[in-house]
């Protein structure tokens, strides 16, 4: 746990100058490590109107290892499982690609920059990219159905190993 | 069908891309016999089996790294804290702090690199506390690598370091010839130096000695254990200008193996101070101690022939230059007939042993024989030919691993020559045994007619 300094600096970092449209706390104060970020449908998407719950769970070896960012809204995009894992495809946050110097802000923002622009040639979710690059109105009208099924209200960040702990 | 290949596909390169090599044992472990890495080799290919029989010869101890793709980080990083602590000055590990913890990491928010170089302090503040007592300092330091998270941060520090070296020097174009042209330096340092787990290559080492090391004099020496036909590892020294110097003329050198892709640090025997002392001990529990003891120096220049003759046991190559098979004459026992010897030994043999001369004075009876050697050995031919004739009898090295591809020297010529490991002059010496199932007309033939001939 020698990274306290900079989990915390990096947290005061993106909770005071947020990604637009995004609001960040812990999950618990006594937990560095998880993060509950509420993230607005941005205006230019089918995803408007919707409010997103994103957990951000930092490893022990952090900054040395890859955070991991899920979605706890189900969501219908090519690059998001469909279903309540909601994990993401994201290349910085691949081990691969992942250095210390990165930093949770940048994440978030790129979260934020698929729902804007989805990256169907590296989907998570082959049929919604094929629907996404062959039949734009089709997915549109699906995607807005799950923002008006899953994403209407104050998010919830279920987990299936601390569902006490779920207080934003 | 077609989808469920593709689906198998996409499976098996996700298990790859996720792959975790099981890693074992500690991320730095304890000193270990060097030994240890013979036996490891012993059922490699000969190259691999040769070169580790000769380790053991220069390098006593090792000390295992974990293989996680730092390993190169880590083994240096350690390295140079040993080092450090080596030199007993608390003052210096302070010194080196400051001046480590406050080189300018570049294109970084402090931010990102403040955590690493807290705890560079931390570990120096308690090598400093610990010092003078090297074993408590080294306590520290092999608890601080051996914590994954500390040494992470630490290792990173090193990384940075580098990669902000190259950032920052001016002569940087030098280094192009090791940069992939199409990333350029700065592509280098994001995708190699700054690459968690991205091993050290050559260039990583160049700027680690030259960030690190090269302002407090440190030398690093590379045995390279691989494939290239020799019968020892290669070793390689940084700063370039290092290799060929006598090591005492260095500052603290650290000494690390490398295996294709792996690195391990590795511990030299200690100054040939320490093994006099040892010899020593052995000499005075001789039958003839009475004789030598009243007179200390006599007990010294002893303890020099003595030395001599330890480059008859193999793996204690001390003086490889020498062929074992005449240094054995000069401690041999009464009873020796000088025939078998061959004809070009007396030469180089006297002149390499200037411990000669004092044997008169040292005990009567040992010098007899010696002489007597001389005296009797044929002198005249040898003079027109080389002093030394080089076979693989002059390798210690070579002589050890003899064994396991031996010819048989049983024939009639070679029977009862040194090269026959029935004669007691053969290294690998192992007596006859008498087997009444053999033919004894065999023996009666052989012994008139296996008089030496030159070979």
């Amino acid at each position: 746990m020698a990274s306290q300094k900079r989990i915390q600096k990096e947290l005061a970092e993106c909770t005071k100058s947020p990604p637009q449209g995004m609001t960040i706390a812990l999950a618990s104060e006594s937990n560095l490590h998880k993060w509950h970020v509420t993230l607005q449908g941005p205006p230019n998407s089918p995803y408007a109107g919707g409010t997103f719950g994103l957990v951000v769970s930092l490893p022990v070896e952090y900054p040395f290892k890859a955070p991991t960012v899920t979605f706890s809204t189900r969501i219908y995009h090519p690059n998001v499982t469909n279903d309540s894992q909601g994990s993401i495809c994201l290349g910085a946050l691949k081990a691969e690609n992942w250095k210390p110097a990165s930093k949770l802000l940048g994440v978030l923002e790129a979260v934020r920059g698929l729902l804007v622009e989805p990256m169907p040639d590296d989907p998570l979710e082959a049929r919604i990219a094929d629907e996404y690059k062959n039949d734009r109105k089709e997915f549109e009208k699906n995607a807005k159905a799950y923002v008006a099924r899953y994403a209407k209200g104050a998010p919830k960040y279920e987990e299936p190993t601390a569902a006490g702990e779920a207080k934003s | 069908m077609e989808s469920d290949l593709n689906a198998d596909l996409a499976a098996q390169e996700a298990a790859a891309r996720e792959y975790q090599p099981h890693l074992e044992g500690p991320l730095v472990g304890d000193r270990t016999p060097s030994h240890v890495i013979t036996e490891e080799y012993a059922k490699a290919d000969p190259v691999y089996v040769q070169k580790t029989l000769a380790l053991p010869q220069t390098y006593s101890h090792y000390r295992p790294v974990q293989g996680d793709g730092n390993c190169g980080w880590r083994a240096i990083g350690f390295g140079y804290f040993e080092a450090l602590i080596r030199t007993g000055d608390a003052s210096l590990v302070g010194a080196e702090r400051d001046r480590i913890t406050q080189y300018p990491i570049l294109d970084h928010s402090e931010m990102v690199y403040e955590d690493m170089r807290d705890e560079v302090s931390i570990l120096m503040n308690d090598i400093a506390a610990a010092l003078p007592n090297q074993g408590a300092a080294m306590d520290v330091l092999v608890q601080k690598f051996n914590d994954l998270d500390v040494a992470n941060h630490l290792l990173y520090y090193l990384r940075l370091l580098a990669s902000s070296w190259l950032k920052g020097d001016p002569n940087a174009n030098e280094y192009l010839g090791f940069i992939p042209e199409e990333i350029g330096i700065i592509g280098y340092c994001q995708n190699y130096l700054e690459l968690p787990g991205r091993e050290i290559e050559h260039l990583g080492i160049m700027l680690l000695y030259n960030v690190l090391l090269k302002p407090c004099g440190m030398v690093i020496e590379i045995a390279y254990l691989d494939r290239t036909p020799g019968p020892a590892v290669n070793t390689y020294r940084f700063p370039a200008e290092a290799n060929g110097c006598d090591p005492s003329t260095l500052g603290p050198i650290m000494y690390l193996l490398f295996r294709p892709d792996h690195y391990d640090i590795l511990y030299p025997h200690p100054p040939p101070t320490a093994p006099v002392d040892i010899q020593v001990n052995r000499a005075s529990s001789f039958s003839h101690e009475h004789q030598i003891t009243p007179n200390m120096p006599s007990l010294q220049n002893f303890t020099e022939v003595d030395l001599s003759a330890l480059s008859l046991i193999p793996g204690l190559g001390l003086n490889p230059g020498v062929p074992s098979m005449s240094v054995s004459t000069a401690s041999s026992i009464e009873s020796y007939s000088p025939s078998p010897q061959s004809p070009w030994m007396p030469t180089p043999f006297t002149d390499s042993l200037p411990i000669r001369q004092q044997q008169p004075q040292l005990k009567q009876e040992q010098s007899v024989p010696s002489l007597r050697a001389v005296s009797v050995l044929p002198q005249p031919v040898q003079r027109q030919t080389p002093p030394l004739r080089f076979s693989e009898y002059c390798h210690p090295q070579l002589a050890e691993t003899y064994a396991s591809r031996e010819p048989c020297f049983t024939t009639n010529t070679f029977k009862n020559s040194h090269f026959n490991t029935a004669h007691y002059n053969n290294p690998n010496f192992q007596p006859e045994e008498y087997r009444p199932e053999l033919d004894d007309s065999f023996y009666e033939v052989a012994r008139p007619t296996g008089k030496r001939r030159s070979h």
